[in-house]
C-alpha cells in the first residue's frame, strides 16, 4: 500500500478540488485527509461511506457487483468516491467546475494505489 | 424517545432520526437519566446510566492517572452492535450520552450527529436552575417518578 | 365515391359556394390522397364557415394526413371551443397526442371518447388496445391508472424503473443480471437513497443534489429525483457511453415530472 497521503497528494493539487481523504467503509470514519480548512472531514466520511453502502445495496439487488466508482452532483459541488479492495473509500469533495472526467481517471488510480 | 427535560426533545428527536441509533441514553455525570430512546424496561435504564456514568468516571481517572486530558468518548465495537460513550458540556452541567446503534449506520454517522446533538442541546437548554438539594427520603419517590415519566406510566 | 361523383360536387360547389357541399367533397378528395385539393377546399369551407365545428374537424383530418400535426392540433382545438363534445375532435387529438409520444395525453382524449360513446365496443376495444400497449397499471399512491411514462423512453425493457419515497415502484421495471423482476427489491434499495444524497449534499455543501452516477462493472446507472417525492433509476451495459446514458437520464426524469404532475 502507498502511503496514504501519497495518494490523496495526487489529488488534491487538481483545481477545484476541496479536500480529499480515505475513509474506512466499515465506521464511516476519516483514516487519512488532505482538506481545505472549510471542508468538515469527519462529515464527509461519515456521509460517503453512508452513501456507498445505500449504493452498493443498490447494485446487489441488481445481482450486479459493486460500483468501482460513483459521483453525487450537486448544484454547488460534487462528491466522487471509489472503493478500494481494503475496504476504503477514497473520496473527493470538489467544485462544480472541476474537470471532472481527469478527477474521476485520478481517483480511480488512487483508489488502485491505496489498495 | 421520552425526556426529563421538554427542551431535550427536539434535538434528540432529530439526532435518532439522523444517526440511526438504536438504544440512546442522556444523562448527568452523576447517572441521573435525562431521556432516553430504545430502552424498553426501567431496570435496563437504571443500569446502563450506572455502569454508563461509571465507564466514564473510570475513563477520567484513567486520563489523570496517565497524566493526560480528560477522554471525551469511549467506543466499542462489537460484531452486531457498537456503543458510543461521551461526556459533554451543557449549560445544565456535564452529560453523558450513551449511543448504541447496530450495522444500518457507522460509528461515523453517529459521532457526526452525536455532535451536532451536543451544539443543539448547548443553544436550547434554559437558563440554568438553582441546584435544589434532594433529601434522603425524597430519593426513592424522584426516581420512580422519574421513571415513569421516562416509561410513558 | 367515384370520379364523377366529385367533379358534380365540385361543379355543385362552383354553382354555389355557399353550399355545404364542401363538406362530402373535401372527405372525398382525402379518401382519394388528393390532399392538396382536399385542403383547399376544406379551407374555403372553414373562411365561410368560421363557427361550424364539422368544417374544422375535417380540416384538421387532412393537415394530420398531410403530417402537419400541429396545424391538426390547433384546428382539432378550434372543434372543441366550438363544440366540447365533439367525438371526432377527441378522437384527432388522441391520436396525435399517441404519435409525439404525449400517452397520458392520447389515453386522456381517449377515455373521453369512450365516455362520450359508451355502447361502442370498438372504442372501448380501442381504448382497452392502448392502455396495455402503453404498460397502463394503477399507480400507488395515486388511486388511478395511469400509462408508464417510461415504456417509450426505453428501447429495451427493463433498465428503468420510478419509485416513490417508500420504494414502490411507480413506472418502469427492471430485472437482474439473471433476468429476473427485480423492482420490488431495487425499490426496497432505493427508498432511502434520495434522502441520503440529499442529507450529504446538504451537510457538504454541495447545493440540491441533480445526480448521482454509478459506474458498475457490467453496467453503470444513473439515479434521478424527478421530483422530491420520486427517484429514478436508469441502466445501461456499460458499452453505453456514460454521456449518452446521462442524457436518456435527464429525458426519463423529465417524462417522470411531467407525467406524476399531470397524475396530480
Amino acid at each position: 500500500m502507498s502511503s496514504l497521503h501519497s495518494v490523496l497528494g495526487e489529488l488534491t493539487p487538481l483545481p477545484g478540488v476541496r479536500g480529499a481523504l480515505v475513509v474506512s467503509r466499515a465506521d464511516g470514519l476519516v483514516v487519512a485527509d488532505a482538506l481545505r480548512e472549510d471542508v468538515d472531514g469527519r462529515a464527509v466520511a461519515a456521509l460517503a461511506a453512508s452513501l456507498a453502502d445505500r449504493m452498493a445495496g443498490v447494485t446487489r439487488a441488481l445481482g450486479q457487483p459493486e460500483p468501482v466508482a460513483w459521483q453525487l452532483v450537486g448544484s454547488e459541488g460534487l462528491l466522487l468516491a471509489a472503493p478500494t479492495r481494503e475496504d476504503l473509500l477514497v473520496v473527493v469533495v470538489a467544485d462544480p467546475a472541476v474537470n471532472a472526467g481527469e478527477l474521476r481517471l485520478r481517483v480511480l488510480r488512487a483508489a488502485e494505489r491505496a489498495a | 424517545m421520552r425526556s426529563l427535560e421538554p427542551w431535550v426533545e427536539a434535538p434528540l428527536t432529530a439526532f435518532l432520526a439522523e444517526s440511526g441509533a438504536r438504544l440512546t441514553l442522556l444523562m448527568t455525570s452523576a447517572g441521573q437519566v435525562v431521556a432516553q430512546h430504545g430502552f424498553v424496561r426501567s431496570l435496563d435504564v437504571m443500569s446502563a446510566a450506572a455502569l454508563g456514568a461509571g465507564i466514564m468516571a473510570a475513563t477520567s481517572e484513567l486520563a489523570r492517572v496517565m497524566e493526560t486530558a480528560p477522554l471525551e468518548s469511549v467506543t466499542h465495537q462489537g460484531k452486531a452492535l457498537g456503543l458510543y460513550l461521551a461526556a459533554f458540556g451543557t449549560p445544565r452541567g456535564r452529560w453523558i450520552g450513551l449511543v448504541v446503534y447496530g450495522s444500518e449506520t457507522s460509528l461515523g454517522l453517529v459521532q457526526l450527529f452525536f455532535a451536532r446533538l451536543v451544539d443543539d442541546l448547548s443553544r436550547t437548554a434554559p437558563a440554568e436552575l438553582p441546584p435544589r438539594q434532594v433529601l434522603a427520603e425524597d430519593f426513592e419517590h424522584e426516581l420512580n417518578s422519574s421513571l415513569r415519566s421516562l416509561f410513558g406510566r | 365515391m367515384t370520379g364523377d361523383d366529385i367533379q358534380a360536387l365540385t361543379a355543385q360547389l362552383a354553382r354555389d359556394p355557399a353550399s355545404l357541399v364542401f363538406l362530402p367533397l373535401a372527405e372525398a378528395l382525402r379518401r382519394r390522397g388528393q390532399l392538396d385539393a382536399a385542403l383547399a377546399v376544406a379551407q374555403g369551407g372553414v373562411h365561410r364557415y368560421p363557427e361550424m365545428a364539422g368544417a374544422y374537424d375535417l380540416l384538421a383530418r387532412i393537415q394530420s394526413d398531410r403530417g402537419e400535426g400541429d396545424l391538426a392540433f390547433d384546428a382539432w382545438t378550434t372543434v372543441l371551443r366550438l363544440d366540447p363534445d365533439h367525438l371526432g375532435a377527441h378522437k384527432g387529438l388522441a391520436f396525435l397526442a399517441f404519435r409525439a409520444g404525449d400517452h397520458a395525453r392520447s389515453l386522456r382524449y381517449l377515455r373521453r371518447v369512450v365516455e362520450l360513446k359508451p355502447q361502442d365496443a370498438s372504442l372501448r376495444a380501442a381504448l382497452a388496445r392502448v392502455e396495455a400497449a402503453l404498460g397502463v397499471r394503477q399507480v400507488p399512491g395515486f388511486g388511478k391508472a395511469a400509462a408508464d411514462p417510461l415504456r417509450a423512453l426505453e428501447a429495451e425493457p427493463g433498465l428503468a424503473l420510478l419509485v416513490d419515497l417508500q420504494g414502490r415502484t411507480l413506472a418502469g421495471g427492471v430485472t437482474d443480471r439473471a433476468g429476473r423482476a427485480a423492482s420490488e427489491q431495487v425499490g426496497a434499495a432505493l427508498a432511502g437513497i434520495s434522502r441520503e444524497a440529499e442529507r450529504t449534499a446538504r451537510l457538504l455543501r454541495l447545493g440540491a443534489w441533480r445526480s448521482l452516477s454509478l459506474e458498475g462493472g457490467p453496467a453503470h446507472f444513473e439515479l434521478r429525483t424527478p421530483t422530491i417525492d420520486s427517484v429514478l433509476l436508469v441502466s445501461r451495459p456499460r458499452e453505453v457511453p456514460a454521456g449518452r446514458l446521462a442524457l436518456l437520464a435527464e429525458r426519463a426524469s423529465a417524462a417522470a415530472r411531467r407525467w406524476l404532475e399531470e397524475l396530480r
